[in-house]
């Protein structure tokens, strides 16, 4: 098997997305991380289906009917999910011609992420590669982005990726403005501002008219407010994207006052400041900053480490999300671990990249853990999946499908690793002295 | 019989005292007068040093004829009796820019097309910011209102500075009398200019400060080349740079750092430059102090913050509250260190803050003669005017004030301002009305008045059963009055009336709308005890805290010292041929790593526990780009003139925040926007030192070199199509041409430097090229390139193209294709410093892998993992461990790649990243396995000293919050007191990366 995964097909970059699961399987002798918290030494884990069958001590597992695979010594984890990610929206940053996350205009609630997803993207199947099997498809900019969509990330096109389509609405809250001191800036300060306010009050305006639309009759349909429809009762979730604790306060009173029934904040770099108030509403965090700087030169240097333990503690539920470049989404696993780093406990911090992040965009039945019912959607790695330095992915599985782990960069490392073996054996690095010297 | 005027009496007497419009026509009869006036009984301070009480002044023809204790009032002389009052020379500003143009600087927008020459007419410099031909005194013109709002502040004479460039020319010392021009200027040509500021010009060159450092000094090589070798070159601005050059040069920098900087290159040339400040020289006393250069300073203080919204004050920075409270204190601090003080009020926003601030300065420690030197003396000196102005001796120019009382003192106000002989008036003698008064309202007598204050601005108390405060104000000797009924009344009574002998008396309102007769009998004056209240008010007020090193968060009065050091039983990563050593002991010592080994014990050094730690060699960041005030020039293809080390910033955060993440030293790097960039500076992350501390000591000279998209401007927008080059075929023609200019003139200055002293003499030498130094430097191993790149083609070329001209390539930086064409990066000898796993962000990495560093390791290349951005550095150990996940390095190898590795390509691995006998101590003690992501530094170690410690990191956090509240407090409680605030600054977290170029002055407003 792992021959059949290291065989480099010449041409195919991305690799064919596995076929359903035909046969139950069962894996076994691994440590299980549940992901709700729960280890489970000496486990096994079955499937059928795509269906999770078994999960428990392998002394409890009833081998019959499986096909076994040994995985001693290794780990088993829930698929970690990405939230609030533009993958296989945008292929190469700096080129536009591959940017399909903007759309123009301010309020958009009625465009729909998930058409756009390509899932023949490069960089899919390197995010795969480390552990992260889903994600949510999030559109980006203006003042409402548009909708999301979960997605598992081994598919043929974005209708079979559909884990659960337009669950949810992106309202980026409109930057609170600050005074500087300097003079200078005033003029332009003053149309920000005025253009501040004009958004606020196209935004009640909008909310305010979605919330009486269902109830009348209309001889033609408005798609903005239909779209909206499901804020109110309940259906689909209001991201707030906020990183001010005053934004978030203003986000959060805003939704609250219209009626949206779920109101998840997004970013949120100041959620330790406004513990007590997303406590006292219920209001769960999707936080965007673990690898990032202190905002002020005066906050304690560990402060974006350490913020997913200050938030635990704070009683608050709470997701991880790497925000820094699509690229470095197959680095999900390491911001868990840098959480677990500065003092979150380490299934603590698996949690919030699996069962956390699943409960937050409402798939929690479905997914995130490593139990009875739920979607075969699990990782195998060698070491400690949180750590770069024992990440290991051995076996991946989307719905009980085994997926080729493969993928454009492990092909172009073989290709020139071939080069070079045909050539002459250098000598060891550090054998030589300065270089350019 | 002599009529005896009184100085208030004399309002009308103008004396045309007018000897220097001789060659003007005059419309109507001449009206010349002597302007001989004899002031009596005045206690004159002739200079900032001395006073003649009861003298008498004698002027003349707007000069002082005579001055002393027994001087003969003249015959014809207007005599002023001056009894009670004070005469001081009058002051002088040195840093003006009266009666010149306005300077407009307009930025090109970035959608607009770049401008690369100078669109100046005439046979002027090739840049537009050198403009040394610009004479003030040719600009100068008196403007009235301008010249009345300084003499309101005691100004008798100011040097008019024209504002506008890089290189001024001269500025021109002129009084601040309302005649013609051609009167008023004392010296035409009193001083020379500079600053970094481009001022005007809309030439891109220079857009970064390091390009304004490197086009000043290439300025005085081409002057003194221009004027060795007339024939060669027609430029009106090099030969006034010469010319400008001869007077004192004034250069206005923009805070303390640029002070520093601007010294630098002033003594590179001989010159010791006057520093015009910012006020914060303080914060860097003992290197101002070592410059040796006369300061002008602000009174320019920062107003309070608002600082009543806990959350939102949060983005008041412990910097700017520390400043806030110390910056009153500059002047002091600085004049008891032995630095040369002069005062302007060129800052002042509102200038009349001038006297108050100056006062303020004098109760934060600065003697009144001091204060009243730095306005006299020091600037007539300095502008070698001292037999003009600054004092009141027989000859000198007749400007002088005349005050109530001390100039210094809150009674003190200037009364009257003659500059030149003239009289201009400023204030008439405020009546004292303060004292204890019985207030008899009606028939009630139960209350006493009591005012306070300055003669000028009275403060009135009302003295009952209740204490309240009320208002008073006369006008004249017309009075008005009101105050509260009582504490908690919302009635107030209001009462008018006037002067009576010493008693006031009028009519006034109850609150009841009755009319009321009141009279206020003087009882006696102001107590004692109201005036020291007061005093000890003030002094309160002038306490502050102490200066921290360097002058932000994390900054410690104390810096750490360097100790001995015994780490006992920890894990020992030596990146030596004895591999990691378990449970092994480093001993650190004089700020070098003494000894390693097992069992290793020494009298006297402290002892740390290592059991279950780790110990490494620093983390070295071959691409840095924190601890800098600029990144980019990047105007011009070549710009290997300009200097990292020009423009280091110890100031920035980010050095103690990747100390905490165990960097040690960095190679901090011009940016990737043109082919040839920049001079590198290597810094050691020496926290709380200066600039010049923190640079390597004898470390090669590096240089940037940049390939690619940013090279050619990709991703610039559309308007970005014009500067040359615009492809990778453009970019191989940019090194192919640099180099051949660099050898034609390395082979000039051959063969002038060949002949005989005689040859010499009669041959003109080449002109010094500071940017082709830099090249000659590279061909002759004396300075390394690190070069900025991403895909094999230009890879490939840059290394033909340096074969083909007889250099070599050190480093390729980015190299995110190396993997591609590793073979022959060995073949060249070239080393690479990539990212771990960066791609996809543009169209030159579509290609990267993280697998990368691993082949290029394993096909021998010295391979680091560099940052170029602030916070990964603070993670690059966790960068190098993906490695071994990726491709199986060995641990050892993987950290050697952020340690040994860069060290080599920085040639420095003769003393660091390795732990090794001998070598700096640069040693990081980490809690975990330091390639986990569980590790964390518990303390890292720079020659010795714990500049991080997470202990005492603790503590500093903890010492700084009560820091910020005791400020935050006094903050709220001198607002309660009334004095003016302002919002909160933005303290952004500033991240600078290869690429940047501008920054999006909307984000500037975002509350986060």
């Amino acid at each position: 098997m792992v021959a059949l995964l290291f065989a480099v097909p010449v041409m195919a970059q991305v690799p064919a997305p596995a076929p359903k699961q035909s046969k139950p399987v069962l894996l076994k002798g691994a440590t299980l991380h549940v992901g709700n918290g729960q280890v489970v030494e000496n486990a096994a884990v079955g499937f059928e289906n795509g269906k999770i069958t078994y999960a428990g001590p392998q002394s409890g597992a009833n081998l019959s009917g499986y096909e076994v695979v040994d995985v001693t010594g290794q780990h088993i984890y829930p698929g970690l999910i990405q939230p609030n990610a533009a993958l296989g929206l945008n292929e190469v940053e700096s080129v536009r011609a591959t940017i399909d996350w903007r759309e123009v205009g301010e309020l958009n609630p009625n465009v729909r992420s998930i058409i756009a997803y390509n899932t023949d993207s490069d960089i899919i199947p390197t995010v795969r590669a480390n552990g992260v099997l889903m994600t949510q498809l999030t559109p980006i900019g203006g003042t409402i982005s548009g909708t999301s969509s979960v997605v598992q990330l081994d598919a043929w096109n974005w209708e079979d990726a559909i884990v659960k389509a337009d669950e949810g609405m992106h309202l980026n809250w409109p930057n609170m403005l600050i005074e500087t001191g300097n003079s200078r800036g005033n003029e332009r300060l003053k149309r920000m501002q005025e253009e501040r306010e004009k958004t606020m009050l196209e935004l009640e305006k909008l909310f305010r008219d979605a919330a009486v639309y269902k109830a009348g009759k209309h001889d033609s349909k408005n798609l903005k407010l239909t779209s909206m429809t499901g804020l109110f009762d309940g259906s689909q979730k209001l991201y707030i994207h906020a990183n001010y604790g005053k934004e978030i306060i203003e986000g959060v009173n805003f939704a609250k006052k219209h009626g949206v029934k779920n109101v998840v904040v997004v970013g949120a770099r100041d959620a330790v400041a406004v513990a007590d108030f997303l406590k006292a509403n219920n209001i769960p965090v999707i936080y965007s900053g673990v690898h990032v700087l202190p905002s002020r030169a005066e906050e304690d240097v560990d402060m974006p480490y350490k913020t997913p333990y200050l938030l635990h503690k704070a009683g608050i539920l709470f997701a991880l999300d790497y925000d820094l470049a699509i690229h470095g989404i197959r680095n999900l696993p390491f911001i868990a671990g840098t959480a677990a780093a500065y003092g979150l406990d380490k299934e603590q911090a698996l949690a919030s990249v699996t069962l956390n992040t699943a409960k937050i965009l409402g798939i929690e039945k479905q997914l995130g853990s490593v139990e009875v019912g739920k979607d075969a959607t699990l990782v195998v790695s060698s070491g400690d999946l949180l750590d770069m330095r024992t990440n290991n992915v051995t076996y991946a599985y989307i719905q009980g499908r085994h997926i080729d782990l493969n993928n454009k960069q492990k092909y172009l490392y073989e290709k020139f690793e071939n080069k070079y073996k045909h050539q002459q054996q250098p000598a060891p690095a550090g054998a030589t002295s300065s270089a350019g010297k | 019989m002599k009529k005896i005027f009184t100085i208030a009496a004399c309002l009308a007497l103008s004396a045309g005292s007018v000897m220097a419009q001789e060659t003007f026509p005059r419309n109507g009869v001449y009206d010349e007068r002597a302007g001989l006036v004899a002031f009596t009984n005045a206690t004159v301070h002739t200079d900032y040093k001395t006073t003649i009480p009861n003298a008498t002044l004698v002027i003349r023809d707007g000069k002082v004829e005579a001055v002393g204790e027994n001087v003969k009032v003249p015959a014809g002389a207007v005599v002023m009796d001056a009894k009670g009052k004070h005469i001081y020379p009058g002051l002088v500003d040195m840093f003006s820019d009266y009666g010149l143009p306005e300077v407009k600087a307009e930025r090109r927008s970035w959608t607009a097309p770049p401008q690369l020459e100078s669109t100046k007419e005439g046979v002027y410099n090739w840049n537009e910011a050198i403009r040394p031909e610009t004479d003030a005194v040719a600009l100068f013109n008196v403007n009235g209102k301008q010249a009345g709002e300084l003499r309101k502040l005691g100004f008798g004479s100011v040097l008019a500075v024209h504002r506008d460039g890089i290189a001024r020319g001269t500025a021109t010392l002129v009084t601040l009398a309302e005649k013609r021009g051609n009167e008023v200027v004392l010296k035409d040509k009193a001083a020379g200019a500079l600053s970094f500021d481009k001022g005007s010009s809309k030439q891109d060159y220079p857009s970064s400060l390091m390009g304004a450092v490197a086009l000043l000094r290439q300025t005085y090589l081409d002057a003194q080349w221009n004027a060795q070798n007339p024939q060669k070159e027609q430029n009106i601005s090099l030969t006034a740079f010469a010319q400008a050059n001869k007077y004192p040069q004034i250069f206005e920098a923009s805070n303390k750092l640029n002070i520093l900087r601007a010294d630098k290159v002033g003594d590179e040339f001989g010159k010791q430059y006057i520093m015009k400040g910012a006020g914060d020289e303080y914060q860097m006393l003992p290197q101002i102090k070592a410059t040796n250069a006369p300061i002008i300073l602000s009174l320019d203080f920062p107003e309070a913050y608002n600082v009543e919204d806990p959350f939102d004050a949060r983005r008041v920075s412990v910097k700017d509250l520390k400043h806030w409270e110390m910056a009153p204190a500059n002047a002091a601090l600085l004049q008891q260190a032995g630095v040369t003080i002069a005062f302007s009020a060129y800052d002042l926003k509102d200038k009349k803050d001038f006297l108050p601030n100056l006062r303020k300065a004098v109760k934060y420690g600065l003697s009144e003669e001091e204060a009243l030197k730095a306005l006299t003396a020091t600037p007539a000196k300095l502008l070698n005017a001292e037999n003009l102005v600054g004092s009141l001796n027989k000859g000198m120019v007749a400007n002088f004030l005349i005050t109530s009382d001390n100039l210094f003192s809150e009674d003190g106000v200037i009364l009257e301002n003659w500059v030149q002989g003239e009289q201009y008036k400023i204030a008439d003698v405020p009546a004292d009305y303060r004292g204890v008064y019985t207030l008899k309202l009606g028939n009630d007598t139960g209350r006493k008045l009591l005012v306070a204050g300055t003669a000028e601005k009275p403060e009135l108390k009302v003295i009952a059963q209740d204490t309240v405060k009320g208002n008073i104000s006369f006008n004249g000797n017309l009075v008005t009055i009101s105050f509260a009924e009582s504490k908690d009344s919302k009635q107030s009574i209001r009462l008018s009336g006037w002067v009576a002998g010493k008693n006031l008396q009028g009519e006034g309102q109850l609150p009841n709308a009755s009319s009321v007769k009141w009279t206020a009998a003087y009882s006696e004056a102001m107590t004692e005890k109201e005036k020291k209240d007061r005093a000890k008010q003030a002094e309160e007020n002038a306490a502050f805290g102490s200066t921290i090193y360097p002058f932000q968060a994390f900054g410690q009065q104390e810096l750490p010292k360097q100790e001995t050091v015994l780490i006992k039983n920890a894990t020992v990563w030596t990146n030596e041929e004895e591999g990691r050593l378990e449970n092994a002991d480093v001993l650190i010592k004089n700020g070098k790593i003494a000894k390693v080994g097992k069992n290793l014990s020494e009298s006297g050094a402290r002892v740390i526990d290592g059991t279950g730690k780790h110990v490494t060699p620093g983390i070295i960041d071959e691409h840095s780009h924190i601890a800098l005030d600029a990144v980019n020039e990047g105007t011009q293809a070549v710009t290997a003139e300009v200097r990292m080390a020009d423009v280091v910033d110890p100031e920035d955060i980010n050095i103690y925040r990747q100390l905490a993440g165990g960097v040690t030293t960095s190679q901090l790097l011009h940016g990737s926007a043109n082919p040839i960039g920049g001079q590198s500076a290597i810094v050691k992350l020496r926290w709380g030192k200066s600039a010049d501390e923190m640079l390597v000591k004898d470390a090669d000279g590096y240089i940037k070199f940049a390939l690619g998209e940013n090279v050619k401007q990709s991703n610039w927008g559309s308007a970005q199509t014009v500067r040359f080059p615009q492809s990778r075929m453009g970019v191989e023609q940019v090194y192919v041409d640099a180099f051949t200019r660099a050898k034609e003139y390395e082979k000039a200055w051959k063969n002038y430097n060949s002949l005989s002293k005689r040859q010499k003499a009669k041959t003109a030498a080449p002109r010094r090229d500071l940017e082709l130094d830099a090249l000659v430097e590279i061909l002759n191993d004396e300075r390394f390139i690190t070069c900025h790149s991403y895909v094999q083609s230009e890879i490939n070329m840059l290394m033909n193209v340096a074969d083909e001209m007889g250099f070599k390539v050190n480093t390729f930086t980015h190299i995110l294709e190396g993997y591609k064409v590793a073979d022959k990066m060995k073949e060249h000898g070239v080393g690479g410093s990539t990212f771990s796993d960066w791609w996809a962000y543009k169209m030159e990495v579509k290609d990267a892998i993280p697998h990368n560093a691993g082949i290029m390791n394993q096909m021998g290349i010295v391979t680091a993992i560099n940052s170029d951005d602030a916070e990964m550095a603070r993670r690059l150990n966790q960068e190098a461990a993906k490695s071994v996940k990726y491709t199986g390095m060995s641990e050892e190898d993987a950290l050697k790649m952020v340690t040994l590795n860069p060290a080599k390509l920085l040639h420095l691995d003769d003393r660091m990243g390795s732990i090794k006998a001998g070598k700096d101590a640069d040693v990081v003690l980490w809690n975990d396995h330091p390639l986990s992501i569980y590790a964390k530094p518990l303390k890292t170690f720079v020659d010795g000293i714990a500049y991080y410690d997470l202990e005492r990191d603790e503590q500093m956090r903890e010492t700084q919050e009560k820091e910020r509240m005791r400020l935050v407090q006094k903050m709220l409680h001198e607002k309660d007191g009334g004095a003016k605030t302002q919002a909160p600054r933005t303290q952004k977290a500033r991240v600078l990366h290869c690429e940047d170029v501008a920054q999006q002055e909307e984000e500037l407003y975002f509350a986060y």
